[in-house]
């Protein structure tokens, strides 16, 4: 390989046919002289602009499109020679970080000579001792192109934002069950809003017998397993959900608080109460209006009772989780979208309510599709006001353009799956720790399962692996008409 | 440490009867090699720039003003055609290192087939270049009594070999074909130092023997009437057509073995100097060409067999690279490069011999 040109952080490096390199792989460009070292990573390949390649083949198809069969007496075999040089290939690699001795900077400002400079595909090993991605808390993702193992730190995903997308069936939820289990083994408190039942055998290995996470997985189906006794909710929480989730106007809000706080000082907090009161409160007509609609979503929802029997059972878990780790499954398949986002606001409210009176630690959350049952403005919240309660939310979406381009911004790592479609691409590629031609370049060719890790999880040396497979019970297949046409 | 190549001692060509010698390849492979083993551990000044400069002598003649009108005359016929072409890829402190290389090429049953010989690299100095020279024309021209009359120029040197290796393609294919039409590119004069009259006659005869007909494609020509190059000043006809011309006496020792005729064969604006055999009847000769109307393929007034021989043949930018390669891998050349005199004296005002 031979260094060719330096624009900015982009490097031109030409390639002969027998060095094999692709996209993603890192490139050691060494000047012995200068005492350092370039890393960079190659993001596209071209074909070498050789001077007469187009003669050459014009030249091959003279004959109305068919080949001029002829024979060729080269006695000094320079014909290989020919296709050595008509095959060279120009990697275009991007400058991660320069070799110093010991230190790794990641600048880019300084020129290897380009005579002298020797240039040598980097293991992913060596990339990987001297980025120091591993840590104490070992995860491990899956192997890379050169079959290496890819060993992530859990604590880089402590406190920080995540965002794992692709197109369908690119294996975006395998990597999030991948993650949770990791982080349940290290003893993570984990909520994932499972918007299509598929987390909830995460306890079963394939063969279906239980597996080590058997007893730590709790699913919760809402109006099932998973109800809320209207004496036991706090006030905060429920108008967290009547104007988050309800959409219930200002001051309709404020008489529905004074009416709970009548109801609450005679101990009369049931649902049968709550809507002998709402009719017969004095206000006006339409606040009365909007108060009843709002009660009857909550009535009809199954998600409210006044039976106080069982209905602690998100506490009882996210406790139960604080100790040895675990998850708890929000199983939202079969919910309207309206109770799914009464759900999830309970959830979040109470979450808050235990993480500021820090009867909780912090939690992992992973939200499937969260657009389904977020209100858009309530995004920025959870990126930012419950990171300091201590939610860490990692989202998981096969339509990015959902997800708003400041979340995208304050995304400390991103799990980059193939996508083809052009919008989508430049939509993460406007993530703040990666730049557009990697994601664009690299995530066009990404075969399934494949990953572009991005990020402080592989301290921003964006890094391909082959995210690997998980002895559990997977419920996200598909369900197909012609399944047994075989 | 020089690497031993792989020769094939027998030669397979594809020419439609391979019956012909292959002492002049052999002598090629041979010398080419020979010569390159002198080169290594040397170092290189690699160039481009092709070797080709045509000395033009200007001629007066006369054109008939009545044209020869042609008709496509369909009866299958094989079109053959030879060319070939020489670059200098490099100097050396000694010399030049050039390359050879020759295309035959013949359309047959409405299909083209082509065998193409070489590159043939030499590493060619003012030591070697009489030697070398004169090896390859004894295993041709048989004309060792007369290559100490003529000057041997070292730029001049890869032309020559060229030369020789045409001649041979086109004696071969005198030799092989029957009934067809040899294409060859430039004129049917003889007696200059590369074109023995001898020579050019005997291929003109092997070729009449076996009923082939000689027709040479002139693509520059210096022949004037009235002024004007017999090109460029035609009489208002629909083409196709030939016009005969007069008074052509080239100065001994050199002969014209050929009928010259000015073909306009498509329209537009293209004409070209052809030279026909002149030992056959006119009407053959009329009819050759109109057995090339019906048979190949004309664009610009040119016979595709010819230009697709051509363009076989000459060298790409890609091919001299790789060839450049060769010799510095093979012969452990370490490439220099000298400084430019006219860049260097002129800077972008300089334009020398690379049109720099």
């Amino acid at each position: 390989m031979k260094l060719y040109k330096k624009e900015g952080n982009i490097l031109q490096i030409l390639s002969f046919p027998n060095e094999t390199a692709e996209k993603g792989d890192y490139l050691l460009v060494e000047d012995a002289d200068a005492g350092k070292a370039l890393i960079a990573q190659v993001i596209d390949m071209q074909f070498a602009s050789i001077p007469g390649v187009l003669e050459e083949l014009l030249r091959s198809l003279p004959d109305g499109g068919e080949l001029v069969q002829g024979e060729d007496f080269d006695p000094l075999e320079i014909a290989p020679h020919i296709t050595y040089i008509q095959d060279a290939s120009l990697l275009i690699c991007k400058i991660r970080a320069t070799i110093e001795g010991e230190t790794l900077t990641p600048s880019s400002s300084w020129l290897p000579s380009r005579s002298q400079s020797t240039i040598k595909k980097l293991p992913i090993p060596t990339l990987l001792k001297l980025t120091k991605v591993d840590g104490k808390l070992p995860i491990i993702m899956g192997s890379t192109k050169d079959a290496s193992p890819l060993t992530i730190d859990a604590s880089s995903l402590d406190g920080r934002l995540n965002i794992i997308t692709g197109k369908k069936e690119t294996g975006k939820s395998h990597l999030s069950k991948l993650l949770m289990l990791n982080l349940i083994g290290y003893g993570a408190t984990i909520v994932v809003f499972d918007l299509n039942g598929e987390y909830h055998s995460l306890g079963m290995t394939s063969d279906g017998k239980r597996n080590t996470y058997y007893d730590k997985i709790h699913v919760l189906t809402p109006a099932q397993n998973f109800k809320v006794a209207l004496k036991q909710l706090n006030l905060q929480v429920l108008l967290g959900i009547l104007i988050h989730a309800l959409h219930l106007p200002g001051t309709s809000a404020r008489e529905f608080r004074r009416i709970w706080q009548s109801l609450k000082e005679r101990d009369m907090l049931n649902l049968h109460e709550l809507g002998e009161a709402i009719r017969n409160w004095h206000c006006n007509q339409h606040v009365r209006d909007a108060l009843f609609s709002r009660y009857h979503a909550l009535v009809n929802s199954g998600f409210f009772t006044d039976e106080t029997g069982g209905t602690m059972l998100l506490e009882e878990c996210l406790f139960k989780a604080k100790e040895h780790g675990g998850a708890i499954i929000i199983n939202l398949r079969n919910t309207s979208t309206i109770d799914r986002q009464i759900v999830v606001e309970y959830v979040l409210g109470k979450l808050v309510e235990l993480l500021t009176s820090w009867k909780l630690k912090a939690a992992f959350l992973f939200a499937e599709e969260a657009h389904l049952y977020l209100r858009e403005t309530y995004w920025d919240d959870i990126v930012t006001r419950m990171r300091h309660f201590g939610i860490f939310t990692t989202f998981i979406t096969n339509q990015p353009d959902t997800i708003r381009e400041n979340i995208y911004r304050q995304a400390d790592n991103i799990f980059l799956f193939n996508f083809t479609n052009e919008h989508d691409l430049e939509v993460v590629s406007r993530a703040a720790r990666v730049d557009a031609e990697t994601v664009k370049s690299i995530a066009r060719d990404l075969p399934p399962h494949y990953c572009l890790t991005l990020g402080k999880v592989v301290k921003d040396f964006p890094m391909v692996v082959k995210v690997k497979t998980l002895d559990v019970k997977t419920m996200g297949e598909t369900r197909l008409f012609f399944k047994n046409a075989d | 440490m020089i690497q031993q190549h792989t020769i094939t001692t027998t030669q397979k060509y594809n020419f439609p009867h391979p019956t012909t010698d292959t002492m002049l390849p052999q002598r090629l492979i041979q010398l080419s090699l020979h010569t390159l083993k002198t080169v290594q551990n040397n170092t290189i000044q690699l160039n481009q720039q092709t070797i080709q400069q045509p000395n033009m002598e200007t001629h007066t003649i006369q054109l008939s003003p009545k044209p020869i009108t042609l008709k496509p005359n369909r009866t299958p016929t094989t079109i053959a055609a030879v060319d070939t072409s020489n670059i200098k890829i490099g100097e050396t402190p000694t010399g030049i290192i050039a390359a050879v290389r020759g295309a035959a090429l013949w359309k047959q049953n409405k299909h083209y087939h082509y065998t193409r010989l070489g590159p043939f690299i030499f590493h060619i100095t003012e030591e070697n270049k009489r030697q070398l020279y004169q090896t390859l024309a004894n295993a041709y021209l048989d004309t060792n009594n007369t290559i100490h009359a003529y000057p041997l120029n070292l730029t001049q040197m890869p032309n020559r070999i060229a030369n020789l290796l045409e001649k041979w393609l086109q004696t071969t294919l005198t030799k092989t074909l029957t009934n067809s039409l040899i294409l060859l590119d430039g004129s049917l004069t003889a007696g200059t130092p590369d074109t023995p009259t001898p020579l050019m006659k005997e291929t003109l005869i092997n070729a009449r023997k076996r009923n082939n007909t000689v027709l040479a494609f002139s693509k520059m020509t210096n022949l004037r009437a009235n002024g004007y190059l017999i090109t460029d000043a035609l009489p208002p006809h629909t083409p196709p057509y030939i016009l005969e011309t007069y008074g052509f006496k080239p100065k001994p020792p050199t002969v014209l073995l050929g009928e010259v005729y000015v073909a306009k064969l498509t329209n537009g604006n293209y004409a070209f100097r052809l030279d026909i055999d002149k030992e056959i009847p006119h009407e053959q000769k009329i009819e050759s060409v109109q057995k090339l109307l019906g048979n190949d393929h004309l664009q610009q007034s040119y016979p595709e067999t010819l230009r697709l021989a051509h363009i076989l043949c000459t060298f790409t930018a890609n091919e001299v690279i790789a060839m450049q390669h060769f010799t510095t891998r093979h012969y452990n050349l370490k490439i220099v490069n000298r400084p430019d005199m006219h860049r260097l004296l002129f800077g972008p005002y300089g334009k020398g011999d690379l049109n720099a």
